[in-house]
């Protein structure tokens, strides 16, 4: 259905510094600041959610970026910045080679049609008395695209490509299940051929047995149509099988960044190893556990007052001094691979395996283990 | 045996006509055991755990048959007020969205202490003792200041062990524990289920752990039900369920999650959508969806066969599904 039928850059075990052959997209310094209003009887700031502070990131054409953090880390954000439906606060996005920071309207207009989203919510991001196919076809009457054949034709293509019935042309969003209903969003976001997706949490609403349908078309969408992604999510286990490349934010920043191997096998962030090792794993052979177990203590911090230094210190058994007044650059360290940046002072041995010791920090269950060991 | 399900049945009347949820569960849980029942949305998992604890809506909801034995008596059968002495004394459940399951408008010194009030008639001086210590035994840091506070005032993982405590305040001999974990966040999620499993070890306590999330079990129980349209499917030793399943359902979720040492490749995906309660497919439920069925799945509800003597399998075909 489209021209661009290329392969996506693919990731091979080549190392990561060779820069991928094309970039399409860059992210510098991003930053936004959500104002805090308050005061009587003159409402004034009065402080700013650090929700994106200073984030470095880039994309290559065809090439599938993972974001991934907790809630409140900022990576929902910053698929928004990027897309520009928020106004970054500081920093730079060029797409393409362009600077499209702070373009107007007009100016985005054509690059806008370029980047697509998908959002997370099946069930509030279709309008309910819009026929599925007023839905898929609104981006090209928007746009004014006429595509070969009429655009009815190319909606029912679209259906086809993405799993449904080309026949559903005339329903509504609520006679779809929820897979479904984010296959819609799919057809919706490919409509105009981009060039860039951001997806949000695309199948964190649905469940176990029709995830896998919808990762599975948005693999198949990126293989074949050559269609970069943004992917945000929490799932570290999704992230990885379907990104080449992660990024790691906490707090408003990219603490870690590196190819899928290098982040998974070789993490070198404390938090990264804390995230890697609460995952829950099917694991086949329970005997033979052979991960490292960290269980950090407490919540992320408040985005309003982030800890100086690095913002990570406050939950960090590796935490110094140092860590409190110099906030760490995204370097490559030594003994990480090409393209593998952490921000760290200092980093953890380059290894997932179990440690001789668990790293407790949460009081309550060093506790509980305290009294069982005795 | 602490809680025993037998052949229960529970049914929705909607507009749209009777929505079978559960159609003859049958589950046992001792003390001391984990119990996690798996099963995706709509799949009856919630609707079993609310008629054990007696806290369904009815109407709309019917318990049609079956029986719920703890310790030995049906509590099926009992009173409203003597299903009221249970609840919360000898049984008590934890819900997936702490901030909805707790009052804003009372301090969490206020709901804790309620229990005491209520069930053991201490007063309010004595309760707010007890508030605090069990804030201290789910390790709240600066348990005595925050025992005043207000849910709002509490983190999500701070809230939810709130809920834990609140469930522990009476000390008692079951718990059941609905998506615990699922509005949380990774790290979070863990700190949380390693507090719940410490702690039911501590009391040896029955822990009936509901779950759509295969890795969040794996650790943590001791035996597995999956569910599928209201009906147990498969039920096993958890270390059985993951070295070969013996219902397709079961294998298609296993092989359908992405797991840390593959990428790349495609998925397995079990085609098709769960079953309209309303239309339950007749035979096995999950025939249309199921990649091994045949004539006799279309037309013969499969039992829960007996592949082990604590294991088993409502699929015709459970031999072929295990050595395949």
């Amino acid at each position: 259905m489209s021209d661009n039928l290329t392969l996506p850059a693919q990731q091979g075990s080549a190392d990561a510094s060779s820069p991928s052959p094309e970039t399409l997209l860059t992210v510098e310094g991003l930053t936004k600041h959500f104002p805090i209003y308050g005061g009587f009887p003159i409402r004034r700031k009065v402080g700013a959610v650090q929700a994106v502070d200073g984030v470095d990131l880039s994309v290559g054409v065809g090439e599938s970026v993972g974001l991934v953090g907790e809630s409140g880390c900022g990576k929902s954000t910053t698929g928004r910045l990027i897309t520009r439906l928020l106004e970054p606060t500081a920093g730079r996005i060029t797409y393409a080679g362009q600077d499209i920071t702070h373009a107007t309207r007009r100016q985005l207009a054509p690059v806008r049609s370029e980047i697509q989203m998908i959002f997370q919510d099946p069930y509030s991001s279709l309008n309910p008395r819009q026929t599925v196919g007023t839905i898929i076809k609104s981006p090209m009457e928007v746009n004014g695209i006429e595509p070969a054949g009429g655009r009815e034709k190319k909606v029912r293509e679209l259906l086809e490509l993405v799993g449904l019935n080309p026949e559903h042309y005339n329903r509504f969003p609520h006679e779809f299940s929820g897979g479904q209903r984010q296959r819609i969003g799919v057809a919706r976001a490919l409509a105009l051929n981009p060039k860039l997706i951001i997806a949000d949490e695309p199948v964190s609403a649905l469940d176990v047995s029709i995830q896998a349908q919808v990762v599975n078309l948005l693999q198949k969408v990126q293989d074949e149509l050559g269609i970069a992604f943004v992917f945000i999510a929490h799932d570290l286990a999704i992230v990885r099988h379907f990104s080449q490349r992660i990024a790691v934010m906490y707090l408003g920043k990219v603490v870690e960044v590196g190819d899928r191997d290098s982040i998974y096998n070789r993490p070198r962030h404390p938090y990264t190893h804390a995230l890697l090792s609460a995952v829950p794993e099917v694991e086949i052979d329970a005997e033979e556990d052979s991960r490292e177990r960290i269980r950090l203590s407490g919540d992320v911090p408040s985005p309003i007052h982030p800890p100086s230094g690095c913002r990570f210190r406050t939950r960090c058994w590796k935490a110094q001094d140092k860590c409190a007044t110099e906030e760490p650059p995204l370097v490559q360290i030594s003994g990480n691979r090409g393209g593998h940046l952490t921000a760290c002072h200092f980093p953890e041995d380059p290894t997932t395996e179990d440690r001789g010791e668990d790293i407790v920090l949460d009081p309550a269950l060093a506790a509980l283990e305290d009294d069982a060991a005795k | 045996m602490l809680l025993e399900v037998r052949d229960l049945h529970v049914e929705f009347r909607t507009r749209d006509g009777i929505a079978k949820a559960v159609n003859g569960v049958s589950y046992a849980v001792d003390a001391g055991e984990t119990l996690a029942v798996l099963g995706e949305s709509g799949s009856g998992k919630s609707v079993t755990a609310q008629a054990v604890m007696g806290i369904l809506d009815m109407p709309p909801g019917r318990i049609t048959g079956g029986e719920i034995l703890f310790k030995g008596r049906d509590l099926l059968k009992l009173k409203e007020d003597q299903r009221r002495s249970v609840r919360g004394a000898e049984m008590a459940m934890i819900f997936q969205d702490a901030l909805s399951s707790l009052n804003p408008v009372l301090s969490v010194g206020d709901q804790l202490g309620e229990m005491f009030v209520v069930h053991r008639g201490m007063s309010r001086k004595d309760a707010r003792a007890k508030a605090v210590e069990l804030m201290d035994r789910v390790r709240i840091p600066a348990a005595r200041e925050r025992v005043r506070q207000y849910p709002h005032q509490f983190s999500g993982g701070m809230r939810q062990r709130i809920m834990i405590a609140m469930a522990l305040a009476l000390e008692p001999a079951l718990i059941i524990a609905d998506e615990p974990t699922t509005a949380l966040d990774v790290t979070v999620q863990a700190q949380v289920m390693d507090l719940l499993a410490e702690l039911q070890r501590e009391y040896r306590m029955g822990l009936i752990l509901i779950t759509h999330d295969l890795g969040v079990v794996a650790d943590v129980a001791d035996r597995i039900a999956v569910m599928y349209a209201g009906r147990i499917v498969e039920s096993a030793p958890v270390h059985d369920i993951y070295k070969a399943p013996a219902h397709p359902y079961t294998r298609g979720l296993l092989d359908s999650i992405p797991r840390l040492d593959q990428k790349g490749q495609e998925l397995y995906a079990i085609k098709g959508l769960p079953p309209n309660l309303l239309h339950i497919p007749p035979g096995c439920p999950f025939h249309p969806r199921c990649p091994m069925a045949q004539d006799v799945c279309r037309t013969d509800v499969p039992p829960l066969y007996e592949v082990s003597a604590t294991r088993g399998s409502a699929c015709h075909f459970w031999r072929e599904c295990l050595h395949a």
